[in-house]
């Protein structure tokens, strides 16, 4: 499609959503925006629209793909599962999952989306080199019985020879085994690869081809966000995509909050006498340290908990919304290492507590509303 | 059914302030079995508590501190309760006034069970 939706369109999905947040309007809108490039509106418009309508696997898909264009592959795998469990013969969602899977070297689980996603689209050339992708790899890595299943599975679709297909795309396509080989690595594709989703291992021609057919080129910014997104998993990233600064230790933020006298690492040490407690953290919403530290089995844990914590409360934020029992207020994570408790304090700040396993979890919440009232403490000297 | 599925979703299911109990295929994130409140879909429940189960399992790995053994969500109105050592998870939805000692205490009886 080239023509784009008019501004008295967008006039009336946004009046629509505005009266209502799970109007159906909610996804042309927010497609919309996708489309020109506001990336963070359209995630909001989707995330807000979901809760409300958490079975919508248009919804889904869609936020599978902002996901995605913010090179936040995991989160994107998660929205496909999702679309999948509602919709189980959907195409995006397997064929989604089928790439993610083969550009972590899942193979088996690649093989399953794939198989299946051919079954719905037996002639879509992207899955069909992946499958051959999938298959050659295998043959090579001395997989045949995994091969062999593949091919016996239920329906498995008749594979021509890559090479063959490659011909007659017209264009040379890279070493595919070689780039499944390498998928930790930072992408090597194209803007093209990265509008069209869940492409990417698949060889460039046939990426090229399904685009023409099904989306219209990203924007160059935002296919290089994507391409620069590290290859590390959602979940270790700030909610910011930026990587590098959910480890800051407490001394860098020290100028900020706190200011006022109280040592930002030194925060929460009242509490450290007691026995179970392994420490504290004081993080804004990108997953920034602003105050306290972790140790676990004796060694620092802050910057590691850091970034996984922000993104774990925010997926634990949807989810409430999502299920309907409303804003979320704290959680419990049982580790085999630790226990930890997370809470919002204020405005986008989260409070982390981590106790030995097995602390009575009374003891637990009781410590955290102490660990509150520290970094209220601490905040409330940074204001003056 | 088993009969040990069938047991389990049913003791958990008749705790004080359980809205909704499910036994959970994590890696696929359908229903097993259940035992929903009213206006719960127990495709979405375990399509999302699953997806949240393995996402927090995959982050606390990364932060070396083993596998997640629970996570529970206290909200506004009512807490979520997830436990699971395989590839089952019990999942339990409950109201906010819930007693959460019991619950608990179930849920891990539901995990031993399902072992």
């Amino acid at each position: 499609m080239r023509n784009g939706p008019g501004t008295a369109d967008l006039q009336r999905w946004s009046e629509e959503v505005a009266r209502d947040p799970g109007s159906p309007s909610f996804l042309p809108l927010a497609e919309a925006y996708r489309r020109m490039g506001k990336t963070e509106a359209a995630l909001r418009l989707c995330l807000r629209g979901l809760e409300r309508c958490p079975g919508s696997v248009d919804g889904h898909l869609l936020l599978a793909r902002i996901y995605l264009e913010l090179g936040e592959r995991e989160r994107a795998a998660d929205e496909w599962a999702i679309t999948a469990r509602l919709d189980p013969d959907n195409f995006d969602a397997h064929r989604g999952l089928g790439f993610f899977h083969l550009e972590r070297g899942e193979y088996a689980s690649a093989g399953r989306h794939l198989e299946r996603a051919a079954l719905v689209r037996p002639g879509d050339p992207a899955v069909q080199e992946a499958l051959a992708v999938l298959r050659r790899h295998l043959a090579k890595s001395g997989g045949a019985s995994q091969t062999a299943a593949m091919a016996n599975g239920s329906g498995a679709p008749e594979l021509a020879p890559p090479e063959a297909r490659n011909g007659a795309g017209g264009s040379a396509p890279a070493p595919t085994t070689g780039r499944v080989e390498t998928a930790a690595q930072p992408r090597v594709a194209a803007a093209k690869r990265v509008e069209t989703a869940p492409q990417p291992t698949a060889p460039a021609a046939s990426a090229e081809r399904v685009d023409e057919v099904a989306q219209p080129p990203a924007r160059a910014a935002t296919a290089e966000a994507v391409e620069a997104a590290p290859q590390v998993t959602a979940a270790a990233q700030p909610t910011t995509g930026t990587a590098t600064a959910a480890g800051r230790s407490p001394a860098g933020a020290a100028k900020a909050p706190g200011a006022g006298g109280l040592d930002p690492a030194r925060v929460f040490e009242p509490l450290s006498k007691e026995a179970p407690f392994l420490g504290a953290l004081l993080l804004d919403g990108r997953g920034l340290i602003l105050a306290g530290s972790v140790r676990v089995g004796g060694t620092t844990r802050s910057e590691a908990l850091g970034a996984v914590v922000g993104p774990a409360a925010e997926e634990a934020a949807r989810t409430a919304a999502l299920l309907s029992i409303g804003r979320w207020r704290g959680i419990l994570i049982e580790t085999d290492r630790a226990l930890l408790h997370v809470a919002p304090l204020e405005e986008d700040l989260l409070l982390l507590v981590a106790t030995e396993c097995g602390t009575p979890v009374g003891w637990v919440l009781r410590t955290a509303e102490r660990a509150a009232e520290l970094a209220r403490r601490f905040l409330a000297e940074g204001v003056v | 059914m088993s009969d040990a599925v069938a047991s389990t979703l049913d003791r958990l299911s008749h705790v004080p302030g359980v809205r909704s109990a499910l036994i959970v295929d994590a890696e696929a994130g359908v229903p097993v079995a259940s035992e929903l409140g009213m206006g719960a879909s127990a495709t979405a429940v375990a399509a999302l508590t699953a997806s949240l189960f393995r996402r927090t399992d995959e982050a606390v790995r990364q932060a070396a501190l083993g596998g997640l053994g629970s996570f529970q969500l206290e909200t506004e109105e009512g807490h979520l309760v997830v436990a699971g050592r395989r590839e089952l998870i019990v999942v339990v939805v409950a109201d906010r006034d819930a007693q959460l000692g019991l619950i608990r205490l179930e849920v891990d009886r539901a995990v031993e069970a399902l072992q």
